[in-house]
């Protein structure tokens, strides 16, 4: 489903967290919102989760009102919480309920979807026994139960450890291709390895709007060269050669600009094995990857 | 099913697991009994342990009637402790679903803010009148044993009329409830302003025709004297008004979303 995000401005007494925001996330997408801490992405998605109102501007799902279409959207706050006194079960059975899902359908789904979240063994145990993991997943089931086109997830990672994290973020992969995501997170590791688009924020103001491939195709591509041993005599001696542009070197690690990278990669890695380098990582790729730009944008705007 | 009956539903098996359901109902059936006992035989208590230096019981002190113990545990007991503990019991029935995010939650589901006051109120307001009514009952087991016999009607009529204080005293705690965030402030509020409203009942006709407190001075009335006063309707209207107000300002604020802003 078409989400359209029309000139949202939100304020909190003083300050303004969302300033003219728009946007438009077409069906199938999966969209990072990404900013630091504090740009006004929970906001955002508060506006559209309908948990706030905009004060202007307004937030539409296929044309309609938004408040009017909470059985296609799931939310996942960013640290979910539910009664402790309910099982996982019960807590679906709740919330799917709410959602005007029949029992005997819930009865089929819940079990399915706890398997899906990997919580089917703790499915008779309280919330209140849950780790933040556990429940950030029982938080995922419940966001998928009512089958939502439309699902919006505040910082859906950030709170986890790297193996809640990694379940996580594997869980979302899966469930890409059947919704449209949008997510907010800080941490750019994961927008880059699940989205394909990418909207900057910064103090509530949109400040990019790209995907991954442009961001990469606008900046030249160099050699990232890493070395065994701190002896970088050969790397200042090759920055006399014809084809090398510039050399950075940081430790161990160079970062090397050539002229036309195609030809001279070869010439370079050749020239390194007659010296007898004891090369760890030889790659071509963006000079500057996707954390760079970000602080780039969000230091000098 | 619709989301109403749900949420009150959840309501109920809240209740079960956090005792609440055995611990209301005994607190209430305790204060009930404290009144015809303690005025039973407190002259007893004194006349063992006062000894016989400087107190003396008059032995021709008139024998209280059974309505007038009845209608004194209503108002020393439930509208004193009572109250407290109402106010304790509920402090938390919105603000505990704000804290956790439940009602974030809870509203981005196909579900009217209506339902979701109205699923709190009819819950509780069901379970405390309960409660309420159970110490009620043993307060009447107490009196017909140890006092005078009261007439049933009258007794369940005084009930009803009291119910209705009860019913503000919920809807004006959810209120407050959904207004501030601290249990503690919330608690506060409640108790203060409520036991006001009973300490100013009874001082003049006016300000108890719009007293909620009011309906509590008139069951009273109907234990003491068996009949109506002829402001209990007047009474009973407003305080319907205002039962009306404290419910449409939750809603207001909870529709409104101003519960984001503290």
């Amino acid at each position: 489903m078409k989400l359209e995000i029309k000139e949202v401005t939100k304020t909190f007494k003083a300050k303004t967290a969302v300033n003219n925001f728009s946007m438009v996330v077409e069906t199938g997408q999966c969209v990072g919102l990404i900013g630091p801490n504090g740009a006004g992405k929970s906001t955002l998605i508060k506006i559209i989760a309908d948990i706030l109102y905009a004060e202007k501007g307004e937030v539409l799902l296929d044309g309609k009102k938004i408040s009017t279409m909470k059985k296609e959207i799931g939310y996942l706050p960013q640290y979910p919480d539910f009664f402790h006194w309910m099982t996982a079960t019960e807590t679906l059975f709740f919330m799917g309920q709410l959602s005007g899902i029949t029992k005997q359908e819930l009865m089929e789904e819940v079990p399915a979807i706890l398997t899906k979240v990997g919580l089917i063994n703790e499915q008779h145990e309280k919330v209140q026994t849950f780790s933040g993991g556990m429940k950030q997943r029982l938080g995922i089931a419940q966001t998928l139960l009512h089958k939502p086109s439309f699902i919006v997830m505040d910082e859906p990672v950030s709170a986890l450890d790297p193996i809640g994290r990694r379940e996580v973020l594997n869980l979302i992969q899966e469930i890409k291709h059947e919704t449209t995501i949008l997510l907010s997170t800080h941490i750019l590791g994961d927008a880059e390895e699940i989205c394909e688009r990418f909207v900057i924020m910064k103090q509530g103001k949109k400040i990019e709007d790209t995907t991954l491939d442009k961001l990469t195709n606008n900046h030249q591509a160099v050699v990232h060269l890493e070395l065994a041993s701190h002896n970088m005599l050969w790397v200042q001696i090759i920055e006399k050669l014809p084809y090398v542009k510039n050399v950075e070197v940081l430790g161990k690690k160079a970062k090397i600009t050539l002229d036309n990278i195609q030809q001279n990669k070869d010439r370079l890695i050749r020239d390194a094995m007659d010296n007898n380098m004891d090369i760890v990582k030889f790659e071509v790729g963006s000079s500057e990857t996707l954390e760079d730009i970000f602080l780039k944008m969000v230091v000098s705007v | 099913m619709t989301s109403l009956y749900i949420l009150t539903r959840k309501e109920y098996v809240q209740m079960f697991r956090e005792f609440k359901i055995l611990w209301l109902p005994l607190v209430f059936m305790f204060l009930g009994a404290t009144q015809p006992v303690i005025t039973y035989y407190l002259p007893s208590i004194l006349a063992a342990l006062g000894g016989n230096q400087g107190i003396t019981i008059d032995p021709t002190m008139m024998q209280q009637d059974g309505a007038q113990v009845m209608a004194a545990t209503l108002g020393s007991q439930f509208d004193q402790l009572g109250i407290m503990v109402i106010a304790i019991a509920i402090m938390g029935i919105i603000q505990s679903d704000k804290a956790n995010g439940m009602l974030d939650f809870i509203l981005t589901r196909p579900v009217k803010v209506g339902s979701y006051i109205g699923g709190k109120l009819f819950s509780n307001f069901s379970f405390v009148a309960l409660s309420v009514t159970f110490g009620y009952f043993v307060s009447y087991v107490y009196v017909n044993f140890l006092f005078s016999n009261i007439p049933f009607l009258t007794m369940i009529l005084a009930l009803g009329f009291y119910l209705v204080w009860v019913l503000f005293m919920i809807s004006f705690t959810a209120m407050i409830s959904t207004i501030f965030n601290g249990q503690g402030v919330i608690a506060l509020i409640s108790i203060v302003c409520l036991l006001l409203l009973k300490v100013i009942s009874g001082l003049h006709p006016i300000i108890d025709l719009v007293n909620p407190a009011g309906m509590s001075q008139q069951a009273m009335m109907v234990l003491i004297t068996g009949s109506m006063d002829s402001q209990l309707y007047g009474n009973m209207v407003i305080t319907f008004i205002w039962i009306t107000l404290t419910v449409t300002i939750s809603h207001y604020w909870i529709s409104e979303k101003k519960y984001h802003e503290n």
